[in-house]
């Protein structure tokens, strides 16, 4: 076949020596922190600022589409409740906002820690299922966790929690309302650590317990892979970066409700990983900017956008089954309905 | 937990649960029949449910000139509006979910072996239909004309019996029988059952792949528009939106009683309806969903393929 | 491969370029400035807004067509009913600096804009945020200087809604039914409160998300309850209701005015609406103005919604403002916090701000009753 955009990518890397894939990788990282300079260009966003659409939604979202990656396009494992734990996240800052004095960056390790243990509990009660009925219990724990903040007046009900104070200022570097650009730095740092520890755990062990399970679960388990511990790891990984993204959320917001947390954005991070090429990190950053920045690019449209934004989904699905970026080709074992090439 | 509601009226919190129940099972059907043969979860059956029921109240308004403030209908008359209905209904949603599988699922078969590919096109698909009529309609709830006047048949322990819910659960037990007969006797439903147990060997002995997942397609389309035509029988209103309540529920019901399995969708219907009746009374209706999903994850922890389902290696329509 | 992606990536920018070119994103020239509207235009809430946005829509019309030296375009911000968009939308609004005045939709989104308008100092008239919280002193979503609603809020809506529902009823048991969305939320809590020991029992039931009320309607009966308050929207009022009466319920219904809505009576049926008692801070467009209201139907193709009337109003106050020369952000709020400033809206009523953004005054409260499938006025609440 012809040009593999993904493996042209991955020789490139592999043949560049030590310095020139730092050069590689320092364009990469100074373009992306200044795409902010885009904002006057046919780029911008009508009705919504460019710069505060890349932290939110674009920013957020590669975020979590990152952690949903981990799960469902490296271990295969179908989440589709992937919201609650951005809920968890989220609510926790609006919670500890309300009940004591800890800042952003303080409620931070807190948000993680509490969504990786609601990944944790919920794991270990449903990892043992198999592909599709763990898709329709994780979609049930994502509407229990909306529905019990929509039900608990202790966390503001339907009324939510407002008033999340935005993060201090921090090395200079302010965090109110004219500060877009930064909060956008943020959330690119926490981009740039994510991939990173993705990146080193895929070259290791977990990596290639992922890529098994994925592939076929109960070879790994014959093979002496410990599926259910690798699988617990993937979502208890993927659950710190959705709680992550939900803090960070949840302080630029300033204000949080049930209804922001529902299963729409479980399918949306979904989408974004299967459209960007499942387990690729690229091209499910690419696929999540993609998909989150043209619903606001199409806003003059507004009574059509959602409608246009699902015959994207299924246009591109037809046109590129694979996601944009597409695994390698000895990588394409076919499970029911497919084809071993 | 106010357990003297369920014991007040726990008759008719029963019945009204069940007739609810069999509109699910209806629902359900669209979806285990699909993934019994493809393994494929059926998003856009959700979708394929809100097309049948506006097509129902349409053709009560469109076709026969009813309108909403129209009197019951009796007799002849009522007998032919409303199998119109539930035919125009019927056909609507059977043709969208085989149209559906022609748009959304039938290139990326053979062009993938990554399910998901077709689940988001799927919820594509779901997408678009849900905006779409949300932009004909204006986001406006439509109501249905009652042609059938919801007499009270009888009154049985406390519940009432009413003619239009005594009506859901009679033909709903009728369309199962006739469907499981299908299936079973069929040379059709032969292949449907051969493509469900064995996809792959299927193939090689010949059988035509398009024409059984249509065939299956149709038929979960056929059953969600009737459950439509009983739905709006006895709510008689619905919206763009209904289809994701109704989606969501009755796959959890098919998931619950075992999913690719007939008896697995009854089962599962009816169990929800009555779970959903239950816990509203005794917890408030906010806790309704909360309760079936908590009761799936506790089902499926002991039985990991739902109530009546067999191992995925087993797996039959 | 790498041809398609060059195709598709060629044609999804053709085409997001292509129908760009046609966003003009500022206004044309000084002599123009634009109202915005911030409210749920696509998504389920959609009906919401779009039935306000047409009163917007319409109010400017009508403004336009006068030859006005200044005129005024629409700025439409769909935040879906969402909080979250309602926190980008906004900060867009705030951002384009031909806007003027905003209406907002609901108190959520409200409340998520709120420091984007109080930063660049926009009035906002909401004609149904009705969220107590927003015109508190005390409270941390305080709008103040910039937040007005010409909608009555849940404390004055309340015991209104309380009193009507009870009057007559000999020994009331009350059975309060929510569908967990702020207004109802809100409204429940000032409902319960003027109550007092009246109130028997609740239910929630979520907006859009319950067909069958069985299992309420169970309760109703078992609590022997003759008088349900139900403090949610139209749509699901109308079910609810037409399943109570269906199932034998001969007692009182009586809601606020989310259910006020031409539709009310049609979808709950006409026997079974027969006698339903509303109350609402406003009048429907069809009895405030007929006039007005045919210009509507034959603009828009359809009946005048919810909040259309006070949408409409909303709209007004703000071309009132235009038309005495106030045309920038800061003449327009001061010239609505000032002392003087009154509205006569289209149901013939002069009002008044508070400082907290409130309306002033009293008598604002309507209640009204079904008729043979109408909804009727029927006095004062």
């Amino acid at each position: 076949m012809s040009f593999n955009l993904r493996d042209a990518g991955a020789t490139l890397w592999a043949n560049s020596n030590k310095w020139q894939r730092y050069l590689i990788a320092g364009v990469i990282i100074v373009g992306a922190f200044a795409l902010p300079l885009l904002e006057g260009t046919f780029l911008n966003t009508p009705r919504t600022p460019f710069v505060s659409v890349l932290f939110y939604p674009i920013g957020v979202y590669v975020l979590m589409a990152l952690g949903l990656n981990v799960v469902v396009g490296k271990s295969g494992l179908l989440d589709l409740g992937y919201v609650a734990f951005y809920a968890v996240g989220a609510y926790t800052a609006g919670i500890l906002s309300m009940h004591t004095k800890l800042n952003t960056w303080e409620i931070l390790p807190v948000g993680i820690a509490l969504a990786m243990l609601s990944g944790f509990v919920l794991g270990a009660a449903v990892l043992r299922l198999r592909g599709d009925y763990l898709a329709i219990v994780t979609l049930g724990f994502g509407e229990i966790i909306r529905i019990t903040a929509l039900n608990s007046s202790a966390v503001g009900g339907a009324n939510g929690i407002s008033n999340i104070p935005n993060p201090p200022t921090t090395f200079g570097f302010a965090f109110d309302l004219e500060s877009d650009r930064n909060y956008y730095w943020v959330v690119l740092i926490l981009i740039i650590i994510t991939i990173l520890i993705i990146r080193g755990l895929s070259a290791r062990r977990p990596g290639r317990a992922w890529e098994s399970i994925r592939q076929d679960e109960d070879v790994a388990e014959l093979m002496g892979v410990n599926t259910y511990k690798y699988k617990l790891w993937a979502f208890v990984f993927g659950a710190s970066v959705g709680g992550a993204a939900g803090v960070l959320f949840a302080s630029k917001a300033m204000f949080i409700a049930p209804n922001i947390f529902n299963y729409n954005i479980s399918i949306l991070i979904l989408a974004f990983v299967v459209f960007g090429g499942m387990g690729n990190i690229w091209g499910v950053v690419f696929g999540a900017v993609l998909l989150s920045y043209i619903p606001e690019r199409i806003r003059f449209i507004s009574e059509a956008r959602m409608l246009i934004f699902g015959l994207v989904l299924i246009i591109m699905m037809n046109l590129r089954p694979d996601g944009l970026l597409p695994r390698k080709k000895r990588e394409k074992i076919g499970i029911a309905g497919g084809e071993i090439k | 937990m106010d357990f003297s509601v369920l014991t007040d009226q726990f008759a008719s919190l029963t019945f009204d649960g069940i007739a609810l129940g069999f509109i699910y099972v209806l629902i359900a059907l669209g979806y285990t029949m699909v993934y019994g043969v493809l393994r494929l979860i059926n998003f856009a059956n959700s979708e394929v449910f809100m097309l049948g029921s506006f097509a129902t109240i349409l053709v009560a308004t469109k076709l026969f000139n009813h309108t909403i403030e129209s009197d019951p209908l009796t007799g002849f008359k009522l007998v032919y509006t409303m199998t119109a209905m539930l035919v125009g209904a019927m056909i609507v949603s059977g043709v969208a979910s085989v149209v559906i599988e022609i748009v959304a699922y039938r290139r990326l078969r053979s062009r993938t072996s990554n399910r998901l590919t077709s689940l988001i096109s799927a919820i594509g698909v779901s997408i678009v239909l849900a905006e779409a009529v949300r932009m004909a309609t204006s986001s406006a709830p439509m109501g249905s004309p009652r042609l059938l006047d919801k007499t009270t048949l009888a009154t049985v322990w406390g519940a009432d019996i009413r003619v239009d819910t005594l009506l859901v659960i009679v033909f709903a037990i009728i369309l199962l029988i006739v469907l499981d007969l299908f299936v079973n006797k069929s040379r059709l439903g032969m292949g449907i059952r051969a493509v469900s147990m064995d996809y792959d060997t299927s193939r090689l002995m010949g059988i035509n792949l398009n024409k059984i997942i249509s065939t299956t397609f149709l038929i979960g389309g056929l059953g969600t528009g009737a459950a439509s035509f009983f739905y709006i029988t006895v709510y008689e209103m619905t919206r763009f939106s209904i289809g994701f309540e109704l989606g969501l529920a009755a796959f959890t019901a098919a998931v619950l009683g075992g999913i690719g399995n007939i008896r697995g969708a009854f089962a599962g219907g009816i169990a929800l309806g009555l779970i959903e009746m239950y816990a509203s009374a005794v917890l408030g209706t906010q806790w309704r969903s909360i309760t079936a999903f908590v009761i799936l994850i506790l089902v499926l922890l002991f039985k990991p393929n739902g109530i009546f389902g067999e191992s995925l290696q087993q797996a039959r329509v | 491969m790498n041809k398609k992606i060059k195709a598709s990536a060629a044609i999804v920018a053709a085409l997001a370029l292509s129908l760009g070119a046609f966003a003009a994103n500022t206004a044309s020239a000084a002599t123009t400035v634009k109202i915005a509207y911030q409210g749920p235009l696509t998504g389920p809430e959609a009906q919401t807004g779009t039935d306000s946005i047409r009163g917007v829509k319409l109010a400017i019309k009508i403004y336009n067509a006068t030859n006005p030296a200044v005129k005024v375009e629409i700025f439409e911000g769909d935040d879906q009913g969402d909080d979250a968009q309602g926190g980008t939308v906004g900060a867009g609004i705030a951002a384009d600096d031909a806007v003027i005045g905003v209406l907002t939709a609901y108190s959520g989104p409200t409340i998520a804009a709120l420091p984007s308008y109080k930063a660049k100092g926009i009035a906002i008239v909401s004609p149904s945020a009705t969220r107590a919280s927003l015109t508190d002193p005390t409270s941390k979503d305080y709008g103040n200087p910039v937040f007005h609603r010409i909608v009555s809020n849940d404390d004055l809506q309340g015991p209104a809604l309380a009193r009507v529902a009870t009057n007559g009823v000999k020994d009331p048991t009350v059975f309060v039914v929510d569908d967990q969305s702020s207004y109802s939320v809100g409204l429940t809590k000032a409902v319960k409160l003027a109550l007092g020991t009246a109130f028997q029992a609740g239910d929630s039931a979520a907006k859009g998300a319950v067909s069958d009320f069985s299992a309420t309607i169970a309760k109703i009966k078992k609590e022997k309850a003759n008088v349900v308050i139900y403090t949610g929207y139209y749509a699901d009022g109308a079910k609810f209701l037409k399943q109570l009466r269906d199932k034998g319920y001969k007692g009182v219904y009586a809601a606020g005015d989310g259910v006020l809505n031409s539709q009310f009576p049609k979808l709950a049926g006409k026997k079974q609406s027969e006698g339903a008692r509303l109350t609402a801070p406003t009048v429907p467009l069809e009895v405030a103005s007929p006039k007005i209201t045919a210009m509507f139907k034959k603009d828009f193709k359809a009946d005048p919604g919810v909040y259309t009337t006070e949408a409409f109003d909303a709209t007004n106050i703000f071309l009132q403002g235009i038309k005495a020369g106030k045309t920038t952000r800061a003449d327009m709020l001061a010239y609505l916090n000032s002392a003087s400033f009154s509205y006569k809206n289209t149901a013939g009523i002069t009002i008044k701000f508070q400082e907290s953004g409130d309306l002033s005054g009293s008598g604002l409260m309507n209640q009204f009753v079904v008729k043979g499938g109408t909804i009727k006025l029927n006095g004062k609440a």
